[in-house]
């Protein structure tokens, strides 16, 4: 049950886990508090029909999902427009939409049900070198734009009718985080698969922020958690030959509930 | 769309500063349809307006033409600076990890640079707004844990360290324990003082009563001038219509129009 760390394709997938950390913790501790989290699913599932067809065309995956992406925004607003629908129900519709698409096209494309699991769920042998580097570039890009916008999504989030008045660009800040979110979820899904990016992206997040109050200690904490819960996923996902996607999401689950449990006795030993 | 910004400091032209004026406005977020018209008004420096009006009554409207967020349609807006803008506290998430003292630190954001962390000259300043609020004990409690008059003293501090000439204030007084409310009070005469001009907007026309200037809304400019010649039963009832009024903090109230019961 030992890890071979000097096969090739275990090498990429611990570093590509380390470097989705980085997105996870920053982004991923936005996402928690600014309630995106089915936004950050979205983004994963309605690239699932973009994917197969990458496949089956040769392009690259990530531009592909690029593009379902940009077209669920699109589509996402276009539809809130007609006030007849939430933004929940919309999402929601597209997702299925996009769902249905994606075993439709993969039932032409793939002979075996494997290649549509991998998409799903994610795949450690499938990570290229090309993957990590994108990953690399999105990590250095989600520093870069949490600490461009920290403030102006902590001011505007805290408290939107008054982020004009503080000087904080609110419309723009939103806008870049959610493009960030999506350029997240576009690399996590090579590792992870299309209908489990929040496993990374949401879970460590949600769990650090069960245990701080602060905003530099939840990102750092998710950021740790994030890492740690990435490695492990790699060694079990490969002593037990599953997806990564899969591994991660049955120990961040657990995580998630222990870490839940003890801060609910904790709470319940001392009253506040 | 006109929105002039003399951009003067309080603390420059103070003794020749000018204060709000509003000529002639009109705007609304719908093409073709004014959410608020026919608004003049000059609040001098160092004056406390009461806005009166019912919900929906363009209030928070005019508040938005102040902050530049409403489209203009007629009229012109002059201001001494940008305004500082202080919500109900209903309005900001509970579940945010800031401490009081990160909430009054926002209000140093617009002169802070993204990449510098914030100056220690702002970093005593938001200790010396928090004990100004009587909330020094309080500096690192979570926003959330605080009681409603306290997070309505927190937002107020954020306003002061944003050392704006005109504050704009959405119902401060409304729902607040009697400490936050004495205290809010005091900050006002202070403010006053300090030759800075106050929009309040309130339900309380007992409290409206008691400040320089009273401005009526009802979609358009009912009235507005002093207390005394301002709130009358014919005005209130243009302004209200058959609405009731709740004189807070008396625990009384008095119905505007004829009521029934």
């Amino acid at each position: 049950m030992s890890l071979d760390l000097g096969a090739p394709y275990v090498q990429r997938a611990l570093l590509e886990m380390l470097l989705l950390a980085l997105p996870a913790g920053l982004l991923g501790s936005w996402i928690v508090l600014r309630r995106l989290a089915f936004f950050t699913h979205a983004v994963g599932t309605v690239s699932f029909p973009a994917l197969v067809l990458a496949s089956a065309w040769g392009i690259a995956p990530q531009l592909a999902a690029l593009a379902a992406a940009l077209g669920f925004g699109v589509a996402q607003e276009r539809l809130e427009r007609t006030r007849r629908l939430g933004a929940d129900a919309a999402t929601g519709l597209l997702l299925v939409g996009a769902l249905a698409a994606g075993v439709v096209l993969a039932s032409d494309v793939f002979e075996s049900g494997t290649e549509v699991d991998t998409l799903l769920f994610g795949s450690l042998i499938g990570l290229s070198a090309s993957d990590v580097w994108l990953t690399a570039l999105v990590a250095a890009g989600a520093v870069a734009l949490d600490a461009g916008l920290r403030r102006h999504w902590l001011g505007a989030g805290f408290e939107p009718a008054g982020a004009r008045a503080l000087g904080l660009r609110p419309v723009l800040a939103d806008r870049m985080l959610l493009a960030g979110i999506a350029a997240a979820a576009i690399v996590a899904l090579s590792a992870v698969g299309a209908l489990l990016v929040t496993v990374v992206l949401v879970v460590p997040a949600a769990t650090a922020r069960l245990l701080t109050d602060r905003l530099a200690s939840l990102q750092l904490a998710a950021i740790a958690l994030a890492a740690v819960e990435g490695v492990a996923a790699v060694w079990l996902a490969d002593s037990l030959n599953v997806g990564a996607g899969p591994a991660l999401a049955v120990l961040g689950g657990t995580v998630f509930a222990l870490v839940a449990v003890a801060t609910a006795l904790r709470a319940r030993a001392v009253p506040a | 769309m006109k929105r002039v910004d003399a951009g003067a400091h309080p603390r420059e032209g103070r003794s020749g500063a000018r204060g709000v004026v509003v000529r002639g406005l009109s705007g609304g977020y719908e093409p073709g349809r004014d959410a608020l018209s026919e608004v003049s008004f000059a609040a001098e420096p160092g004056q406390i307006v009461g806005v009166l009006g019912p919900n929906g009554g363009g209030k928070t409207t005019l508040f938005r033409a102040l902050l530049g967020e409403l489209p203009i349609r007629r009229g012109e807006v002059e201001l001494p600076g940008g305004p500082a803008y202080v919500p109900q506290t209903e309005r900001a998430r509970l579940d945010f990890p800031v401490s009081a003292l990160d909430v009054v630190l926002m209000g140093a954001y617009a002169r802070t640079p993204w990449f510098r962390r914030i100056a220690r000259r702002d970093r005593d300043a938001a200790r010396a707004v928090l004990e100004r609020i009587g909330l020094a004990d309080e500096a690192d409690a979570s926003f959330g844990a605080l009681s409603g008059g306290q997070r309505q003293r927190v937002l107020i501090g954020r306003a002061l360290l944003q050392d704006a000439p005109v504050l704009l204030l959405d119902e401060p007084l409304s729902g607040v324990d009697g400490v936050s409310a004495a205290r809010i009070d005091a900050l006002f005469a202070e403010l006053r003082a300090e030759r800075r001009t106050l929009l309040v907007a309130t339900h309380d026309v007992r409290q409206a009563g008691e400040w320089d200037r009273v401005l009526c809304l009802h979609g358009r400019q009912v009235d507005y001038g002093r207390p005394a010649a301002v709130l009358s039963p014919e005005t209130l009832r243009e302004t209200y219509g058959a609405e009731l009024i709740v004189l807070e903090g008396g625990g009384r109230a008095v119905g505007v129009g004829h009521h029934a019961h």
